[in-house]
């Protein structure tokens, strides 16, 4: 029986495995194999020959400074959208009827219907000098005047980021928590503990996986995004992707690639220790018996 | 006959020469196909037979559903595709790409002229076989960046000249660049998110009302970009600029919203702030206007597939009038000849003469003054980019 599956599994399998070959590990590992090449500025185009200098040019012009600057907003970005992700997935799954869930999961995904660009855009008329939030501040006579750090400024930043990416937190957390027996619960209750004693002992440890798994999308999408910072940051507001924009613009592309190369690193290290410590895989895992 | 494209990565010469390039060649074997499809591959095997050319240039030239009416005129077909007006990736997909397979003409911003010839990717043109050539202002034909070894391998197709966008309501009249980084607009000014417009903006400025040591402010040498620099880092952290703006949108936004009260940019962004009824100015600086051109390249290419005739006399034609005219009514940009306001007088059904007249001279006062040219490639643009993440990350 089994010798008979095994021909037919892994005819599935290879396609997927193919793909993931063919998409996803063969760029990575062109990247990472161009990043320790040389460049000739003269003719624009890069050597086999081994160099560190894709490397060196990250210590220069402050460029390192950007990728830790990255990976602080993209942990903060992370923990907000969970901070709200958490209580709202929460809702959704425990307290919600089934037809207020179905409306509450299809606001959480509307921001998916405009693109990046729009959203970040929006956020601008909102927070800016004459926006509805300085507006209306004045309005109810709190302030006086605008005020400007709503707008281009690193929280301006942030507000656009948990704002792009909180449904990439939600939806892991909603799986995780449907995971969860909801006679342990009840069981709880019976034996008189009472809500946070419930989500404390029972509740977040069961859905770890769920927020690791959320915590990591938000992270990564936030290490790749680009628009926010651009369209809310201040003056000259920089973030990993801008940064290899502005050196590929000088085709230098060993620097670029090596740039990516450090934030590669980064998140794969992420996703070991994080599946070592919460069990990331868990989520996926077959629930039946 | 004209030889089609898609012969063209099949013919022998797509098969010697082996070497660097194919590596973008076969890791962009997509995007050459995308690049096919956007070329209007099917149309051109569907019209083997007519003069066409592949027009690779920024996407503000294409006159989109007008280019049968100019091929009319012109007896030639472009095939436009748009560059994505970055120089990097355009340089590098010239040099170590396959742009030169895929591409006989460029329409490129100036300046990288001189290291595209150098690189033997573009060729040059003889202007004896562009007629109209001859009815370019004279100011444009002395464009710097044009011409290189005495060759002339540039044809400014559209140019212009920037300065400040501002409020006179709120600030009075500017008339310097000195107003983009006065402590007293400390937050309410902006500059765009391109050394290559805001470093020569400083420099401009550097060179003519502070009397700083700076020859050229289009092409910096390396000290000359560290004074400017150094000046912009420092107006940066006193916190002087309230963003740098990047594209046309944003541009409009800052200026509509009331965020700033002057940045530099471009002038429609004045026009379409008054259109949302805002009193709005461009600046005419007594340090001078920041000129480009956007100017046109044969590429090598074009040669080796013996399409260089066909690719003069497409120039020609933008310089015939018609182009003029539909540009400048569509964007607001200027080819830089007579022959619009004489298409124009000829075909007052379609433009209106004074309008395009007006746009000429409008132009021509700008040019009649001090003007520094932008260039999307000074010789020491590596460092240009070295500053600008110092500036980033100050």
């Amino acid at each position: 029986m089994t010798g008979s599956r095994l021909p037919i599994s892994s005819a599935l399998m290879t396609p997927p495995l193919l793909s993931i070959l063919a998409f996803g590990l063969a760029p990575l590992t062109i990247v990472v194999v161009w990043s320790f090449w040389s460049w000739d500025p003269s003719t624009y185009w890069i050597k086999p020959d081994l160099s560190l200098a894709g490397y060196a040019g990250i210590l220069e012009a402050g460029r390192w400074t950007v990728i830790v600057s990255t990976l602080v907003k993209a942990f903060a970005t992370a923990l907000l959208c969970l901070l709200i992700a958490y209580p709202t997935a929460y809702a959704v799954h425990f307290l919600a009827g089934r037809r207020l869930s179905i409306i509450l999961l299809a606001l959480i995904t509307i921001p998916f219907f405009t693109s990046y660009l729009i959203r970040s855009f929006s956020w601008r008329l909102v927070l800016g000098r004459t926006g509805v939030l300085n507006s209306w501040l004045q309005d109810i006579g709190i302030i006086n005047a605008p005020l400007d750090w709503l707008l281009f400024s690193n929280f301006a930043v942030v507000v656009g980021l948990v704002a792009s990416y909180l449904p990439f937190a939600t939806f892991p957390l909603l799986l995780s928590m449907r995971r969860v027996d909801p006679t342990f619960l009840a069981a709880a209750q019976d034996l008189g503990a009472g809500f946070w004693k419930s989500l404390t002992s029972i509740l977040l440890p069961l859905t770890m996986s769920g927020i690791f798994a959320g915590f990591l999308f938000v992270f990564v999408m936030v290490v790749g995004s680009s628009t926010e910072v651009q369209m809310l940051g201040g003056a000259g507001a920089s973030i990993v992707s801008v940064m290899i924009n502005d050196v590929m613009r000088v085709a230098n592309y060993p620097l670029a690639f090596a740039i990516s190369t450090i934030v590669l690193i980064v998140i794969f290290g992420l996703v070991l220790i994080g599946n070592r410590m919460f069990g990331l895989a868990s989520l996926f895992e077959d629930q039946s018996p | 006959m004209i030889v089609t494209k898609q012969s063209r990565p099949f013919s022998p010469r797509a098969h010697s020469n082996m070497q660097r390039r194919d590596f973008l060649k076969l890791m962009g074997a997509g995007g050459i196909a995308l690049s096919a499809g956007g070329l209007g591959f099917a149309s051109r095997l569907a019209a083997q037979d007519a003069a066409t050319i592949a027009f690779w240039a920024t996407a503000t030239l294409d006159i989109g559903d007008k280019w049968p009416e100019f091929a009319k005129q012109s007896g030639v077909t472009p095939e436009f595709t748009d560059n994505g007006n970055d120089l990097g990736p355009v340089i590098a997909r010239l040099a170590a790409g396959n742009a030169n397979d895929l591409f006989d003409i460029g329409g490129f911003q100036g300046g990288a002229e001189k290291e595209l010839a150098r690189q033997g990717v573009i060729i040059p043109w003889d202007t004896a076989k562009i007629p109209n050539y001859e009815s370019l202002w004279q100011w444009a034909k002395d464009i710097p960046y044009l011409k290189n070894d005495g060759k002339q391998y540039g044809i400014p197709a559209v140019v212009n000249a920037d300065s400040i966008i501002y409020r006179p309501d709120k600030l009075g009249k500017i008339d310097s660049y000195g107003a983009i980084f006065d402590p007293k607009l400390k937050g309410r000014v902006a500059m765009e998110d391109a050394w290559i417009n805001s470093a020569i903006f400083t420099a401009m400025y550097l060179k003519e009302s502070e009397n700083q040591p700076i020859a050229d402010p289009g092409n910096l040498s390396e000290s000359e970009l560290g004074l400017v620099m150094e000046f912009l880092i420092k107006h940066k952290s006193d916190g002087q600029f309230r963003t740098f703006w990047n594209g046309w949108e944003q541009g409009v936004q800052l200026v509509a919203d009331q965020e700033v009260d002057a940045m530099t940019g471009w002038e429609p962004i004045v026009y379409e702030g008054r259109k949302r009824g805002l009193q709005v100015e461009y600046a005419a600086p007594v340090e001078g206007y920041e000129g480009w051109g956007n100017n046109m390249v044969l590429l090598k290419g074009a040669g080796d597939r013996g399409v260089s005739d066909t690719a003069h006399k497409f120039v020609d034609g933008l310089l015939g009038g018609f182009y003029g005219c539909e540009l400048g009514q569509a964007r607001g940009y200027l080819v830089p000849t007579d022959n619009n306001v004489v298409y124009a007088k000829a075909h007052p059904d379609e433009y209106k003469p004074e309008e395009v007249e007006k746009l000429a001279e409008h132009v021509k006062a700008k040019f009649a003054g001090k003007i520094y040219w932008q260039n999307a490639r000074p010789d020491n643009f590596q460092l240009y980019e070295e500053w600008w993440q110092k500036l980033r990350n100050a």
